[in-house]
Order: C-alpha cells, then sequence, then structure tokens
C-alpha cells in the first residue's frame, strides 16, 4: 500500500517536472496571498467582513431604493480618503454629484465614465480601467440595468475582469438589481431596505403598511435634538451636530439589512445599518 | 588642427551668409566655432584619412591639409560665398591668418610667427585675447607710442617688460601676436528644435501605413528629447493633405513624457476619432519641450494608475463614450438642481509627508460621519410623469424614462413637501419647482416601496420624477 502510494507520487513530480519544462509555469501551483481589504465606511459591516476584498470582484444586490448607493458612496469615500484613485462607470448616467459631496467623496479623485444606457460600452471601459491597472477602487454601476438583461450578461466578461484583478490591489464593485456575478464574485451583499424614516411625512395611502413603513409625525422645530434622535433607529440614536439640520426635502433616511450571500451566509442575523440625508 | 573660414564681404549678406557658412562648417566637422557672423574655426583633427593625399600623386601625406582647405574653398564656390580658408595648429593664428591672406594658407607647426610676423597690429583680434574694448584701445595707443607696428615687433619684446608695463592683458595679447596663445574652441551649438517632418512620395490615406510612418518621426523625436534630458507636454501634428488642405491635431498630456510607443498610441487614437478628410501628402510632429518630472516615489504614497497608462486609458475611454462623458466632475457653484461639468481627469499628487501618514488618515476616518449618507440616483433628463393630486399632494404616480429599463408606477403611501425652490430669474432658463420625496408602492411587483424625488415645474406646470434615493 505504501509503495504503491509511493509510486503514484513520485510518478506526478515526474508528470509535472515534465509539463513544467514544457509549458512552463502554467501548471504550477499558485500561492494565494492573503486578502487586503479596502473598508466600506458603515462600522456595521466593516466589523464582520473588514470590507471589500481587493483584486476581487464585490456584487451588491439590491432592488430600487434598497440601500445600494449609500453603501457605494460610503466606500467611495473612505477610498478617495485614504488618497486612492477610483473610477466609476455609470451605465445608465444616475450617479448624483451632490449626495455624492454629502457623503464626503473627493470627486476630484473619481474618474466618471458616462455611458449612456449602454452596457457593452459599460463592460469594455471597465475592462480598460482594470488592464490600466493603478486604480484602488472601480465601480461598475449597474443598478439601473434591467433584470432580464443583467440576466444575459455572459459570463465570460465576469471571469476577464477576475483574471485582470487577480494579484493586484484593485477592489471591483459591481452595483447590480439581481445578483448576476455568479461564481466570480468573491462576496456578493444583498441590500434589503427595511424602514424609511421620515422627519415629517403625510401618509397618503389608505393601506399604509406600518411593518415595512414606518412614519413619524412631528411638529416640534427640526432642530431639535430629541426629535432626531426619536427618529433614528437602533444603536444610531445619537445625533452629530450637523445631523440636527433637517433635510431640505423632509425625508431622513433608510435602515438597510444587508446579507451576505457569498461565500457563506452571516453569522447569526443579517448586518444591519441606517443611511442619512445629510444638508 | 584648425582650419579657418573668413568669409569675404559678408556684412552686406547678412545672417543667412552666416547661416550658410555655419553649414559649410558642419559638413566637414561637428566641432565648430561661430567666432564671427563671418568667421567660423573648425577642428579638423583627425580627417586626415578623408582628406588624405592619393598614394598615385605622389603628394606627402602631411598635405592633407592642403587637400582640405581646397575642398572647403570648392564646397564653398558651389554655395556661391567667396571664403579664405586658413590651417593651422592654433585656432587663433589660423583666424589671424584667413582673415589677413586671400585664398588658402597652410602655416606649418612652429612657423606662426614667420607667416603672421609681417601683419600689421591694428590686424589682431583683442576679442581673441578677452579683453575688452577699452583696455584693447588703451593698449594699442600705448603700442603706438613706443612704435610697435607689426606683429613681429610685439613679439619680440620680453614677457617681463610686457607685464610690467601692460599687466596679464599684454602678455595675453602678446601671446596672440606669436601664435602662442591655449584656448578651446568655443563649440557652436545648433539651435534645438523638437519637431520632425517627412514629405511623403505617394499620398497615404490608410492608418496603418501613416503608423509607421508616426512611429519613426515619433522615435526620432523622443531621441532628440532623450539626448537632451528633456520630455514633452504638448505634442501637435501638421498634416498635408492631397486636397491641399491642412490636419492640425494637439495632444495635451497631463504629465512631462517622452516614450515614443504611448505617443503613437495617442496620435492613432486621436486620429481615429476625427480622421482627414484625404489623403496624407506630408506629415510633421512638433514637440513643446519642458522638463521631465520629477517625483520622489516611496513606500507610502497610496496607489495610483501610472501617468502614461492613465493617458492612454483616457485616450481610449474617450474614443468609446465620447469625450464630453469622461472625466471628473466639478459641481458649478449655483443652486440649479444638477448642475456640473465634466473637467479632463488628473491624477492628483498631495505632498509626499502627509500621503500614507497613518496617524492623519486614523483622524480623518474620525471626522467622517457616523451614520453613511443616503444615496441619490439623479435621471438624466428627468422622467416626464402622469401624477394624480388628491388633497394638493400627489397620490398616484406613473412614470417612465425614455431609455430606462423600470417604470415607477403605483400609488403614493408617504409624500413629504412641497420644497418650493427657483433660480435664475435674471436668464431665459430661468427655474421654479415645487418638490415632493414620496413613497410609491407599485401595485404589480411584490417589491419594496420605491422612495423617489418628483417635482412640479412651476413654468410648464408639468411634474417629473427627479431620481430615487438608494
Amino acid at each position: 500500500m505504501l509503495n504503491a502510494m509511493m509510486t503514484a507520487a513520485l510518478a506526478k513530480t515526474e508528470i509535472e517536472s515534465a509539463l513544467a519544462q514544457r509549458f512552463g509555469a502554467a501548471f504550477q501551483r499558485r500561492e494565494k496571498r492573503p486578502i487586503e481589504i479596502l473598508p466600506t465606511g458603515v462600522n456595521e459591516i466593516d466589523a464582520l467582513v473588514s470590507g471589500l476584498p481587493r483584486g476581487a470582484i464585490t456584487e451588491i444586490v439590491g432592488a430600487v431604493s434598497s440601500g445600494r448607493t449609500s453603501l457605494l458612496l460610503s466606500a467611495l469615500a473612505v477610498a478617495t480618503r485614504q488618497e486612492e484613485t477610483c473610477a466609476l462607470v455609470d451605465c445608465n448616467d444616475t450617479f448624483d454629484l451632490w449626495s455624492a459631496k454629502t457623503a464626503q467623496v473627493d470627486l476630484d479623485r473619481v474618474l466618471w465614465v458616462r455611458c449612456n444606457n449602454r452596457l457593452e460600452r459599460a463592460f469594455k471601459a471597465t475592462d480598460l480601467l482594470l488592464q490600466s491597472g493603478g486604480f484602488g477602487l472601480v465601480v461598475l454601476n449597474l443598478a439601473d440595468v434591467a433584470a432580464k438583461c443583467a440576466r444575459r450578461i455572459i459570463s465570460s466578461w465576469w471571469f476577464r475582469f477576475r483574471r485582470a484583478l487577480e494579484n493586484t490591489p484593485t477592489a471591483l464593485v459591481v452595483i447590480t438589481p439581481i445578483a448576476c456575478v455568479r461564481s466570480c464574485a468573491r462576496m456578493v451583499l444583498e441590500v434589503n431596505k427595511e424602514t424609511a424614516v421620515w422627519l415629517e411625512a403625510i401618509p397618503v395611502a389608505l393601506k399604509s403598511d406600518d411593518a415595512r413603513l414606518r412614519i413619524k409625525r412631528s411638529r416640534e422645530p427640526a432642530t431639535t435634538q430629541a426629535r432626531h434622535l426619536s427618529l433614528v433607529t437602533g444603536s444610531n440614536q445619537n445625533g452629530s451636530p450637523e445631523s440636527l439640520l433637517p433635510h431640505s426635502r423632509l425625508f431622513r433616511g433608510i435602515c438597510v439589512r444587508v446579507n451576505q450571500e457569498r461565500p457563506a451566509a452571516w453569522i447569526g442575523s443579517p448586518v444591519k445599518f441606517s443611511a442619512q440625508v445629510y444638508l | 588642427m584648425f582650419a579657418c573660414i573668413y568669409g569675404r564681404a559678408f556684412p552686406e549678406r547678412g545672417r543667412d551668409a552666416a547661416t550658410l557658412l555655419i553649414d559649410l562648417a558642419f559638413t566637414f566637422s561637428p566641432l565648430v566655432e561661430q567666432t564671427g557672423t563671418d568667421t567660423v574655426v573648425i577642428d579638423v583633427d583627425g580627417q586626415e584619412l578623408l582628406f588624405g593625399a592619393p598614394v598615385s600623386s605622389g603628394m606627402p601625406e602631411s598635405d592633407w591639409a592642403l587637400n582640405i582647405a581646397n575642398e572647403i574653398t570648392r564646397r564653398a564656390t558651389l554655395s556661391d560665398v567667396k571664403v579664405n580658408v586658413s590651417i593651422a595648429a592654433n585656432p587663433d593664428v589660423a583666424i589671424h591668418a584667413a582673415r589677413s591672406f586671400k585664398g588658402i594658407t597652410v602655416i606649418p607647426v612652429g612657423e606662426e610667427l614667420r607667416e603672421l610676423g609681417g601683419l600689421p597690429l591694428k590686424m589682431l583680434d583683442y576679442s581673441l585675447a578677452g579683453i575688452d574694448q577699452e583696455k584693447a584701445e588703451e593698449i594699442r595707443e600705448t603700442l603706438g607710442l613706443w612704435g610697435i607696428r607689426t606683429f613681429s615687433d610685439f613679439a619680440k619684446l620680453s614677457i617681463a617688460g610686457v607685464a610690467q608695463r601692460l599687466g596679464q592683458e599684454g602678455v595675453r595679447l602678446q601671446k596672440l601676436a606669436q601664435g602662442k596663445s591655449e584656448r578651446h574652441l568655443h563649440l557652436f551649438q545648433p539651435p534645438v528644435g523638437f519637431e520632425q517632418a517627412l514629405e511623403l512620395e505617394h499620398p497615404v490615406a490608410e492608418l496603418e501605413s501613416l503608423s509607421f510612418i508616426f512611429a519613426r518621426l515619433l522615435n526620432q523625436l523622443c531621441a532628440n528629447l532623450n539626448s537632451h534630458a528633456l520630455a514633452t507636454n504638448e505634442l501637435r501634428l501638421y498634416l498635408k493633405l492631397e486636397d491641399k488642405t491642412k490636419y492640425k491635431r494637439a495632444i495635451a498630456l497631463p504629465v512631462p513624457m517622452r516614450d515614443p510607443k504611448t505617443f503613437l498610441r495617442l496620435l492613432l487614437i486621436d486620429i481615429e476619432s476625427k480622421p482627414p478628410q484625404a489623403a496624407i501628402i506630408a506629415v510633421m510632429i512638433r514637440a513643446e519641450p519642458v522638463k521631465p518630472r520629477e517625483l520622489q516615489t516611496g513606500l507610502f504614497i497610496p496607489l495610483a494608475p501610472e501617468p502614461e497608462r492613465l493617458e492612454l486609458t483616457l485616450a481610449r475611454l474617450a474614443k468609446l463614450v465620447g469625450a464630453e462623458n469622461v472625466g471628473s466632475p466639478e459641481l458649478l457653484n449655483t443652486h440649479r438642481p444638477d448642475a456640473f461639468r465634466m473637467t479632463k481627469f488628473r491624477l492628483n499628487y498631495r505632498s509626499g509627508k502627509n500621503a500614507g501618514n497613518t496617524s492623519r488618515l486614523a483622524l480623518s476616518a474620525g471626522r467622517m460621519r457616523e451614520l453613511p449618507a443616503m444615496g441619490f440616483r439623479v435621471f438624466r433628463p428627468p422622467w416626464p410623469a402622469e401624477v394624480q393630486s388628491m388633497q394638493q399632494r400627489p397620490a398616484r404616480i406613473n412614470a417612465r424614462g425614455a431609455s430606462s429599463s423600470y417604470v415607477i408606477c403605483g400609488q403614493v403611501v408617504c409624500a413629504s413637501g412641497p420644497w418650493r425652490t427657483s433660480g435664475d430669474w435674471w436668464r431665459a432658463d430661468l427655474w421654479a419647482r415645487d418638490e415632493w420625496d414620496v413613497a410609491v408602492r407599485s401595485s404589480s411587483s411584490e417589491q419594496s416601496d420605491v422612495l423617489c424625488r418628483v417635482y412640479r415645474d412651476l413654468q410648464s406646470e408639468e411634474w417629473f420624477v427627479e431620481g430615487v434615493y438608494d
């Protein structure tokens, strides 16, 4: 038995050496480098997964108004604060500069590529950026692409991106309405909106679903701290001075639930965080 | 050995003749001194093999200098220039001989004084000894009082006496008269022109063929820049077309570069985006010379793309999506919604000592807001919407973008507003609107409510969806 194992091991070594002579290092096993992380800026997520993996694809999946863009802006703000060069490939040209500015994104460090609803252009532009190298964070924003179009995206693009990203310090974030990166994504975050928080709103619908939409009425002046504290749920009730200013449009923010689908489910319950509208 | 070419009657012919003389000198040697507009000196050492006398002629080998002088005279005659040529072991002797004797003069080594001794002292060029005009006049007057009339008279004076009476300037002047002065040539540096041009024998209409021509010109251009330790931050391309028109392109580079491959790709991408309308018959590329980029790299400088590769990537992206769709966004100083402009993306290099400073980053991170800012996605252009109002509040919305994949259609379950904004009332494109933040629940799908911002344009009384919170 031992002899047979030894013989097999020797034969394997011989075959590998022969292949190495013929094909070079193509068949050699590569050592996995330790994963570098780019923080997202959302404390709840960073506490669990540290952030976005560099040299890999991270997919953020969610429906409209689920909080995907809030998470993206937070990551962009952190990356630009670390003086990294970022690129945003905007398939549907929906990147809002004012919200990016309020999220403290340094726009001078963001290369914005507007693709005017051309999906193929977006992928080609992303490919050019990844091949160019040197970017800390590259974002492919497919948030407004129809689900049926997202499903039709051929896998070879994702494999190409994954290959281009290998052993580079670039983190690629893809925002999609449905999960479409599949096995090429190292991490998939599913984002859902739990509740919307209003400063002062009037329920118009006759049947309002309080379980999903929490409406707070208040007639007190908007600049009191007590009022702010009554609006934000969970552990984030300690309003900072700048957050006391009400948003002109009276919409305060949303509470977001994030579930990690890949590579493994969260241990325990999904992560929750709140996104807030700043003036 | 040095050869001096003196152009006769040159002041009348102007600067063109001086250039002609320089060009003539450079056909013999790269070591050329332009002593005056009518005088150039060439270092002809090492040209024995080129101008040596043929063995069959029986001429002594040392007469190669005469051959050079003859050749210079012959070429000058072809250029319609009358010159005196002299060859000597000392450049100053050659200069004096060329200015004083017509035709060709060859002065053997050691016989300088014998050849020049009879020249009047007024032929002595004081500037060759580094003496200014005022001092020269003073010395000339003194020598005249002493009865010194010729080079040989001056050369025969004792050096101690000259030094005592005329100082160091007098000593230098005496050595000049003796033909024993020692100096190096002040080499003429041709003006550096960083441009390359080529006229084509046949018109070229294909880009692939043109790329070879560009590559050749750019290689020469970059080699020229490299030899002067310079780079360029702007490339200008001039094409002469078959239909007698001209085609110009300028490529501004973010940082000084001198890589011919990068330049070639940039030019080709640029031409592909705006091709010339006719075949090309002449090409000229000009580079603006600047000092090369100086960047101190360090371990803690954050990641950034290489400028050369980034420039290529930007050019390719501009070709892919249009130049107006690539760049760095800049918010305009106005309250008008979604007012911005695109600027050229440039890498931000901050001071190295600040970059990567962990304590500073920690401080920055500390200043970040505890809650993430709410994201918004803006529709460009805004979606026209059909809005049913109830008690002056939006109650039902139906909107769809021209090129959008989804619709915002459903009942408004929650609304907040209106928030009236207006501006630019002094302009034709003034804006005034009432904004609402609404939550729309779709009746058909199971997805959660869509939080969007709608507004009613007060000019047209129409409703629009500006974007969605996300």
